[in-house]
């Protein structure tokens, strides 16, 4: 934005009302939003109810023709929407199952940096001194390391744990990839929280609280929580997109669950046949793609909606 | 003005308030400069009284008021309230002491939680300490939300933005209310007001007073809005007190030559008044670096080498009028604004 | 809204700058159409300086955004007519009022630091409109820019071109406003509450500046605000504004000497005055501006006036000339008729009477 004495440019906007360039962009924007949670909400609907749905064939079910199972023996059509895989599963059935497996992931991950990021960085805002210091180094140090040789680290190291303790039989690949996407989605809700916590404690309403007498802990409850809840809230759906991904990209490089299946792990299995069988690597491509561009656009209708600078996120 | 000293205070029984040689400071970045917020200023207020603090923006007269709240504690200085001293006392004892002194805020809309619903924000002090039964605490909450002229049905169903400003600095004041503290400190509360609206809110006030036997901190820029709620007026300049008077006085015979300045500065509203203005180029310097002697000496039409040497103390020049100024202006050297005119009132 | 307003309000011969006739600002919500600005009209003389008054809601930005042209461009319906130098202005679109802002009308806003870009040079930003408009060279803006500077006291012009705006004081910034809204020589300043936000002495400066400045380059100057006080001392002119409509109009003194409204004189009487002893009690206006979805049927101010009868809700009073030229009011019983007079003994009677006056309650609804 310019200065001039052209006094549009240097004008407050005089009341809530959209500047011409903005309209259609604010319009799309909101059509987005809708297509993304059609999509969610028709998969969630499929994946919820796929033992009764039917026209998602059974997770095991395997597609004969001729009477014979095959590697790739049906392509997308009408018997096989979407074809079947070198076991001769329904492809479109398996991307059904393994959106659970997905999706239980990826908002897993999400709600383990919910409350770890959030806590620490209300911590690192409200207090500052020392506390945010130490939060700081945390923080700045998971930034640091490249998150994808973060999350390797994590997994080897865990499966080693899980080998060495018998207490821990429960930390199953699953749980190690959600534990590791969790801890690399600490950092980013820190550092949002902090920032929002800051500008939120010098808010008069903060103040007052204060002057009232209540504890720290109460002010945080009641006054500082509830006015970050659209931020996080923000955060925390663009960051399952980007953390579903991120459990595809895991699964190429070979860290996928072991039965259940993913998307990421459909993936990395078809990929080496993308050349015979094109279907069983693009769907569940597809459905990741899908997927991961829905929680985006969700979570940029709200960040505009509760007026969220991206330079915050 | 520079003043520093006691000269001012008085050794009254009912003191209720009672600030020396208070000093807050605050660090600006990792310069190693500090800002100069407010520089060892004393003050006292007596049971029932309302002193107005009253100075432009940066004179850090908020900052005073939340440092008597002890949010944040001051650099250094006393501040003693009911008899007991705030600086030294620890956190659970100082959040009770809070319950007895209470803040209003400039903005109305910002010192509402803007998530909650009016009613829980006026009942939040008495549900922090659990006083009396639920059903005293509602009793309580709707006699208060009455008392300042909102309705208690539409405050449990709304939300601050669903009032206007006016009625939002009416539901803080109610909120300050309903702990029955003994003193109130307002930070400008009418400044974000329209004329019409301040009217209404001052009114509140000094009825609130009247009915609660009430101490007001009265912080503004604006002078007729100070002089008209104020009994006695320090006049802050810089992080320092220039002149103490009773209002009346103090509008009558300004001492400092910075208070003539602001006095004339004021918009008359009545254009047969031609104001002989006390005009002063430029703005206040930089609190970090305050210069020396008289902080005002900069700007003051009278200064002389003297001032930017030494610094004036406050001294008293009549019944209760204290002025920190080595070249006062003298008696009957009212500013003209202060005629009165036949068509305004 | 009467048509003869104009010819009330035109006192001069000569073409008036600035003529606005049965102006209407509605906009579409949710709730249904706000009459913002309903149905305006006044005539403004080239050089002269109007303050336009109300409360927050009266509909006095609105009105100032709608002659320049700064509307938002959905929800909006405008009709009327506005001239400027007896050219239509009211329904030119925006690239064509591009022409016509900076130029002929510039603008000064409340908040001098989010009218400002942080992260351009003082300098850069009052050239830029030099170089748009009155097609200067980098050289020459910059030099006119100094000298802009200096016209609105800024000391050490020629440093501050290459300084940014958080570096200035916010007198400073109000200062650099004004030198980039004067730059290209407009013939209207519109300042909306130019001084709310700074202190009174700093106050005092801009607003002389601004008169300064006015009368040097023989400009007009409208001066929207809440504060009569402010508009007292440098303005000829005075329109008040209550709901939307103007309701009173008058050369400043006569306004001041004469006022007929009893919205003015509310609105006079709220303000404390400085010569009355402390803890005067202030005469407050009751009650909350009119909501202009559905604006009351007679006159707008009847539900908060204490001078109020039947006639005033049931009929809208129309703007009438009074005594003096170039004064008009809207009021059926206006200050200092019978009517008027006799409620006043009432109502002083009754203040006097109930003695034990209970808590002021405004807008308790």
């Amino acid at each position: 934005m310019t200065i001039t004495a052209d006094p549009v440019l240097s004008a407050p906007p005089p009341a809530p009302a959209d500047t011409p360039t903005q309209r259609p962009a604010r319009r799309s924007i909101k059509l987005g939003m809708w297509v993304g949670v059609a999509w969610l909400a028709a998969l969630a609907l499929c994946t919820l109810f796929a033992g009764q749905l039917s026209f998602v064939r059974g997770y095991d079910t395997k597609l004969k023709v001729g009477g014979k199972t095959g590697r790739y023996n049906i392509g997308p059509g009408t018997r096989a929407w979407m074809g079947t895989d070198s076991s001769s599963h329904d492809v479109f059935a398996r991307c059904i199952y393994a959106a659970r497996i997905t999706l239980t992931i990826g908002v897993l991950a999400t709600v383990i940096g919910l409350v770890l990021g959030g806590v620490l960085g209300i911590i690192c805002g409200y207090y500052q001194g020392w506390a945010d210091r130490l939060g700081s180094i945390v923080t700045d140090s998971l930034l640091a390391l490249p998150p994808l040789l973060l999350a390797l680290l994590l997994v080897y190291r865990m499966d080693d744990l899980n080998k060495e303790y018998s207490w821990l039989h429960w930390l199953t690949r699953e749980w190690e990839i959600t534990l590791t996407l969790g801890i690399l989605a600490i950092a980013p809700f820190a550092r949002i929280a902090r920032a929002q916590t800051i500008a939120l404690r010098d808010r008069e309403f903060v103040l007052a609280a204060r002057s009232l007498g209540a504890k720290s802990s109460r002010v945080i409850a009641r006054e500082i929580v509830p006015n970050l809840i659209p931020a996080m809230l923000t955060v925390a759906v663009t960051g399952l997109g980007i953390l579903v991904a991120a459990e595809g990209a895991l699964a190429f490089l070979g860290l996928g669950v072991q039965r259940p299946l993913t998307w990421g792990k459909m993936i990395s299995d078809g990929q080496r046949d993308l050349g015979r069988a094109w279907w069983a690597t693009i769907f569940p491509c597809m459905f990741l793609f899908l997927t991961v561009i829905s929680f985006n656009l969700i979570g940029d209708r709200l960040a505009r909606r509760f007026d969220i600078r991206e330079a915050a996120i | 003005m520079a003043g520093t000293g006691t000269a001012h205070l008085r050794n009254a029984a009912d003191t209720l308030l009672r600030v020396e040689n208070l000093v807050v400071e605050f660090p600006v970045g990792r310069t190693g400069l500090k800002v100069n917020a407010v520089s060892g200023i004393s003050l006292d207020v007596l049971r029932g009284e309302t002193l107005g603090l009253v100075g432009e923006s940066g004179c850090g007269k908020s900052t005073t008021g939340r440092a008597i709240m002890q949010l944040p504690r001051p650099t250094s200085g006393s501040v003693s309230f009911e008899g007991k001293e705030l600086t030294s006392m620890g956190g659970d004892q100082m959040r009770e002491a809070r319950t007895r002194m209470q803040m209003i805020f400039q903005d109305p809309i910002s010192s509402l939680n803007p998530r909650r619903k009016v009613r829980d924000i006026v009942m939040e002090p008495l549900t922090i300490w659990k006083r009396g039964t639920k059903a005293d605490r509602d009793q309580r909450v709707d006699a208060v939300l009455e008392e300042v002229g909102i309705d208690p049905q539409r405050a449990a169903e709304s939300q601050p933005h669903q009032f206007s400003g006016g009625q939002c600095q009416r539901i803080s004041i109610a909120r300050s209310l309903v702990l029955d503290p003994s003193m109130i400190i307002c930070d400008e509360p009418v400044s974000a007001l329209d004329v019409s609206v301040q009217a209404q809110v001052l009114n509140l006030l000094e009825d609130l007073k009247a009915r609660y036997g009430l101490t007001l901190v009265f912080i503004a820029h604006d002078l007729a809005v100070v002089k008209n709620i104020s009994d006695r007026v320090a006049v802050m300049y810089l992080g320092k007190i220039c002149e103490v008077a009773g209002s009346d006085e103090l509008y009558r015979r300004p001492a400092h030559h910075y208070t003539n300045v602001l006095l004339s500065s004021i918009p008359v509203p009545d254009p047969s008044i031609a104001v002989q203005r006390h005009p002063i180029e430029g703005e206040p310097p930089s609190p970090v670096l305050p210069p020396p002697g008289c902080r005002f000496h900069t700007r003051c039409p009278a200064a002389e080498d003297r001032c930017a040497a030494e610094e004036p103390q406050l001294r008293e020049i009549g019944d209760g009028h204290f002025v920190a100024c080595h070249f006062p202006v003298h008696g009957g050297d009212a500013p003209v604004a202060v005629r009165s005119s036949s068509s305004a009132g | 809204m009467s048509l003869n307003v104009s010819q009330a309000a035109t006192r001069d011969s000569g073409d008036p700058l600035l003529e606005l006739r049965d102006v209407k600002t509605h906009f579409r919500t949710p709730r249904g159409i706000v009459r913002a600005v309903d149905g305006v009209s006044f005539t403004l003389d080239r050089g002269k300086a109007l303050g336009i008054v109300g409360e927050s809601g009266s509909g006095k930005t609105i009105l100032s955004r709608s002659i320049m042209g700064l509307l938002p461009p959905k929800g909006a319906i405008r009709s009327g007519s506005i001239k400027f130098e007896g050219r239509e202005i009211g329904n030119l679109g925006r690239k064509k009022m591009r022409d016509v802002w900076g130029k002929e009308m510039a603008m000064i806003f409340q908040d001098p630091m989010t009218s400002l870009n942080p992260l351009m040079k003082i300098g850069k930003q009052i050239a830029e409109p030099l170089k748009i408009h009155l097609g200067m060279d980098n050289t020459s803006a910059l030099a006119t820019a100094e000298r802009l500077l200096q016209d609105v006291r800024i000391p050490e012009a020629h440093r501050r071109l290459s300084q940014y705006p958080h570096e200035l004081s916010g007198g400073m910034r109000q200062r650099v406003m004004i030198a980039i809204a004067l730059a290209c020589g407009p013939t209207a300043l519109f300042a909306d509450e130019p001084t709310t936000a700074l202190d009174v002495t700093v106050q005092a400066q801009i607003l002389d500046l601004l008169e300064e400045q006015r009368k040097d380059r023989n400009m007009s100057l409208i001066l929207v605000t809440h504060d009569l006080g402010v508009v007292a001392g440098h303005t000829d002119e005075i329109a008040v504004m209550y709901g939307g409509q103007l309701v009173e109009m008058a050369p400043t003194r006569v306004l001041f000497a004469n006022m007929k409204m009893p919205y003015t004189e509310a609105l006079l009487q709220s303000i404390p005055k400085i010569e009355d002893p402390s803890h005067t009690r202030l005469m407050a206006i009751g009650g909350r501006p009119p909501d202009l979805v559905n604006p009351p049927r007679g006159c707008r101010f009847a539900p908060r006036c204490p001078y109020v009868r039947e006639k005033c809700e049931n009929e809208m009073p129309p703007l009438e000339p009074a005594e003096s030229p170039g004064h008009v009011y809207r009021c059926w019983y206006p200050v200092g008729s019978p009517e008027y007079l006799e409620f006043k003994e009432r109502n002083e009677q009754a203040a006097a009477a109930g003695a034990d006056v209970p808590v002021a309650i405004g807008g308790a609804a």
